[in-house]
């Protein structure tokens, strides 16, 4: 087997870590957690098309990726913060309404 | 680029392994914990793909930030963030997705999709990465701009609308 199938297959299967685990959690923290695993995924599989084709335009893909996996898990904490600070359970499932 | 099969496997069993860590252990602690070796492992695959800058990347922005950040809402939610176990549904629906996903993406390589051999001059170095930003990719590296600032004054608007309410 040839190093680049296992980073491929590496890259594959964390995003399918990821969305099985943004799936089945009730936390939004681990529901966050299981996005950033994708995103990671994704990165990776960047990183590798950047080494497999010789161009480096991925490695840049993949540092504009890394900004946007910052600001979206700046903004999906405070959500989070925001709707259950004051709740005694912690379920994603349990904000039926929107609260103005 | 066979020296490099050890290292590479190595890296790819840590993320792997810590990933799954993240999804399945039971105190949000110890996936934030995981999530923080996960990005490590990550890091270092970067770097053994000869993308240095990213892995540094990498280590400043999700083990330097993310992390922390996770670990601060951990600490201010209720009970820890301690949540109820997942309903059975909720297990076979997760597992199912990803079942289908895996199975999807395999088809689809094995249909007719093959790598392309490696170019001889793979890897990067930081100013051949500079010029791309600030070349090619002028436009999405400028959008990441109006993104953090968004990102900011959301962050601060979501909890000072948490604040006026008593």
């Amino acid at each position: 087997m040839n190093p680049e199938v296992l980073v491929l297959a590496t890259s594959v299967v964390l995003l399918a870590i990821g969305v099985a685990g943004a799936l089945i959690r009730r936390n939004p923290i681990a529901v966050l957690m299981s996005i950033e695993l994708m995103l990671n995924g994704a990165n990776l599989l960047l990183v590798l098309g950047a080494r497999v084709r010789g161009n480096v335009d991925g490695q840049s893909a993949a540092l504009i990726v890394l900004v946007l996996a910052a600001a979206e898990a700046v903004i999906g904490l405070g959500i989070a913060l925001a709707l259950f600070r004051d709740r005694d359970r912690v379920d994603i499932d349990e904000p039926a309404e929107v609260r103005g | 680029m066979n020296d490099l099969f050890l290292p590479l496997a190595v890296g790819c069993a840590v993320a792997l392994v810590s990933a799954l860590l993240v999804v399945l252990a039971r105190r949000p602690v110890h996936a934030v914990l995981a999530l923080l070796g996960h990005s490590l492992s990550i890091a270092a695959l970067y770097m053994i793909l000869g993308a240095d800058m990213v892995a540094v990347g990498q280590v400043l922005v999700y083990a330097g930030a993310i992390v922390v950040l996770f670990l601060f809402v951990v600490a201010l939610l209720p009970q820890g963030g301690a949540e109820d176990d997942p309903t059975l549904g909720r297990v076979l629906g997760g597992v199912v997705a990803a079942g289908a996903l895996l199975a999807g993406i395999a088809a689809w390589l094995s249909l007719g999709a093959s790598l392309p051999p490696v170019a001889a001059n793979a890897g990067g170095n930081v100013t051949e990465i500079g010029r791309s930003l600030f070349g090619r990719l002028i436009v999405p590296f400028e959008l990441t701009t109006p993104l953090l600032l968004v990102a900011i004054i959301g962050a601060v608007a979501i909890w000072r609308r948490q604040e006026r309410v008593p």
